[in-house]
């Protein structure tokens, strides 16, 4: 199996996302979606980004590679601040393609029209490669990396199958040599068993290429196969970030513990049942206060003190949550259970 | 709960949908027999040879990778298969009529009162420009004859059995201002909203968070202890399968390859294709584990396949695999394989 890569202490992550708020939209439109993200990637690691719909992660994406700008903070890449570039150097890095983004649904963000292999060559085109001889030789190559032959070269997106389709995209980010892949879902519209087979290329991409990947997930449990660290999102914050078999086995977040409770088994071995850590009250919640912590309404353990929101500290070595309760509230649901039985949802 | 939960018995329904047939006297909901859908206008056969039974107040699911024919089969026991598509051979029989041939007409009087049906995407099953209550409460007065004012009163109560918070509210929303789960909730509430026997679910949570998708299976679960709703569930994702149903029908390139109760299915497997969706599933548990696939990819729809269809991909195929029709043999109690190795097991025993 792998092992999470051995960091030197102190080590300067390949990426850094320091203190970011982002807003998107203006006016009474604005929308604050992520709220003082600190977040490190470093070389040869896979780390998970998990979180439910609208929790931001998508959004934290598309903020590390450059399409949306932080209304605070920066984003540090190999020492260099490019959130702070503007235009021209801007759109230079841009075009450097360092930073790779896979998209979520491939049927919806490869060209219907262009075939497989102008796909995969648009990025070296875009960087100014002009040889055409050795963009295909990268092409092929690219296209190898992912378990492609050259047979899927002329087809079109809607030509192949789904697992394929996700194969293109990653080829595509892959033909550019990036210094960091993130993939944002990119098992969510597979079933199970071409899920594994697109997880474990991305494994075996970090493996070979010590490339440090960013999967982006809604589905915590598809990340146990593959994820070095877990960052776990909600509501625009991050509410923990640690080794992934130390979270799974005791998750200090209870949002983290509702998410792993919530995932269907066949085998059930999880340290808490979902009943324990619902809201006796489902669906949406008013938020309390906009200080309180992001997920006090929703939290059967918020007290008093979560008026306030916790900041992100540390429980572990490079294991850290965001909770004030983090110690007791794992005490807290082992005694609710008797007590409350099935709370249906009503 | 103020609704009525009363179920009208089985004999009742040949008088209230007026169809005049007989009933044959068993209590299953739903019966399939050696169904067979053809595809493509009858150009190749997609689902062969299906057989399966729902009781009341059981949640069945069906399970199989994409383009197994799961989907196919439930729209066949809908009576909504899309163009193109005809059932070729075999019977459909609700609460023990014979509905195969059932009119246009016949159907619509089923549809609502008897069965209802929620599917991946509520969205677009919903009208976008009108309140979520007033598409609800349509429903009702066109189905159960119901005044605007009752209709109003049960689609109230109805949501509120959905667990939506503030169903007045809820009411007169459109679809867009509500989330998926809630909008789940809704399509879940206009399935139900005529009492109907049987509740059709094709991928419901596929689209939903995982903490919602828990939520919907809930109230699933819920609503069979409650009304005895029977359920067919429809997925690709076995580990929510096991979580839900009762018992679990696995499908593989349009023929049933192993059935039976959910205990027997995910504790003793025998066919290898199950085996193998248990593996690759198992990623569900939080134990860091190999990234198990299956090997090759399922036939062609229609592909004409002497013998297992799943061979090619199997690990422990035999030639006798592609001799002939495999049989499909008792394996324990109501555990029905269809191999060629559990055959001989049977036998030999």
């Amino acid at each position: 199996m792998t092992s999470v890569p051995a960091t030197p202490a102190g080590a300067p992550p390949l990426l850094a996302v320091e203190s970011v708020d982002v807003t998107l939209g203006r006016g009474w439109r604005a929308n604050q979606v992520l709220s003082g993200v600190d977040l490190g990637i470093w070389p040869g690691e896979i780390v998970g980004l998990v979180g439910e719909t609208g929790s931001g992660k998508t959004t934290l994406a598309r903020t590390v590679v450059g399409l949306v700008n932080p209304t605070r903070g920066r984003i540090v890449f190999e020492g260099q601040p490019i959130s702070a570039l503007r235009r021209g150097a801007r759109r230079a890095e841009r075009r450097r393609g360092h930073v790779q983004l896979v998209f979520q649904d491939p049927l919806q963000s490869l060209d219907p029209d262009l075939t497989v292999a102008e796909i995969v060559a648009e990025g070296l085109r875009i960087r100014g490669e002009t040889d055409g001889e050795q963009i295909r030789r990268r092409v092929t190559a690219a296209l190898a990396k992912v378990g492609l032959d050259a047979t899927v070269l002329e087809r079109t997106p809607g030509q192949i199958s789904g697992g394929q389709r996700q194969r293109v995209s990653i080829a595509r980010a892959l033909a550019v040599e990036p210094r960091l892949l993130i993939c944002d879902e990119p098992v969510s519209a597979l079933d199970a068993s071409s899920r594994n087979h697109i997880l474990r290329l991305l494994r075996e991409l970090r493996d070979s290429l010590g490339l440090p990947i960013v999967v982006i997930s809604h589905d915590l449990s598809s990340l146990a196969g593959i994820a070095d660290r877990v960052v776990v999102l909600y509501r625009g914050r991050i509410v923990e970030d640690g080794p992934v078999d130390r979270v799974f086995a005791t998750p200090r977040h209870p949002y983290t513990a509702l998410l792993m409770a919530s995932a269907p088994t066949v085998r059930d071995d999880r340290p808490f049942s979902a009943h324990q850590l619902r809201h006796g009250n489902p669906g949406p919640v008013p938020q309390a206060s906009p200080d309180a912590c992001v997920f006090a309404a929703r939290c059967p353990f918020a007290a008093g003190i979560c008026a306030a929101q916790p900041s992100l500290t540390p429980v572990g070595e490079r294991w850290s949550v965001s909770c004030h309760r983090h110690e007791e509230w794992g005490a807290l649901a082992q005694s609710a259970t008797d007590q409350e039985g099935p709370a249906h949802a009503r | 709960m103020a609704i009525d939960n009363r179920k009208p018995p089985p004999d009742l329904l040949a008088s209230r949908s007026g169809t005049g047939r007989q009933a044959t006297g068993d209590d299953d909901v739903l019966r399939l027999d050696d169904l067979h859908v053809s595809v493509h206008g009858g150009a190749a056969t997609a689902v062969r040879g299906v057989s399966l039974r729902i009781r009341p107040g059981e949640i069945v699911g069906l399970v199989g990778e994409s383009g197994s024919g799961k989907t196919l089969t439930c729209r066949a026991a809908l009576g909504v298969l899309p163009d193109g598509c005809a059932v070729e051979r075999g019977t459909v029989s609700f609460a023990g009529l014979d509905v195969t041939s059932l009119s246009r007409r016949g159907w619509e009087r089923l549809h609502g009162s008897h069965m209802g049906a929620v599917f991946q995407d509520p969205a677009s099953y919903l009208n976008p420009v009108l309140t979520v209550g007033g598409q609800l409460a349509e429903v009702l007065r066109v189905k159960l004859r119901m005044t605007r004012r009752e209709a109003r009163r049960r689609a109230l109560e109805l949501f509120e059995a959905v667990g939506l918070r503030q169903p007045e509210r809820v009411y007169d929303q459109i679809p867009a201002e509500l989330s998926g789960g809630m909008l789940q909730r809704v399509m879940i509430a206009i399935a139900i909203s005529c009492d109907p026997q049987l509740l059709v679910a094709d991928e419901p949570t596929t689209a939903l968070d995982v903490t919602i998708q828990a939520e919907v299976l809930e109230l699933l679960r819920q609503l069979r202890d409650e009304r005895g709703l029977a359920i067919l569930f429809v997925s690709h994702d076995l580990a929510v399968i096991t979580a839900l149903c009762d018992r679990i029908v696995v499908f593989y390139a349009g023929e049933v390859v192993e059935a039976g109760p959910t205990g027997e299915i995910a504790q003793r497997p025998r066919h290898p294709y199950t085996q193998a969706l248990l593996r690759v599933a198992s990623v569900g548990d939080f134990r860091r584990r190999g990234l198990e696939v299956i090997a090759g990819q399922p036939p062609r729809v229609g592909a004409d396949i002497t013998g297992c269809r799943f061979a090619p991909r199997c690990p422990l195929a035999v030639p006798e695999c592609a001799a002939g029709p495999i049989r499909s043999v008792l394996a324990g109690d109501q555990h029905e394989v269809r191999c060629v190795h559990a055959a001989r097991a049977v036998t030999a025993s």
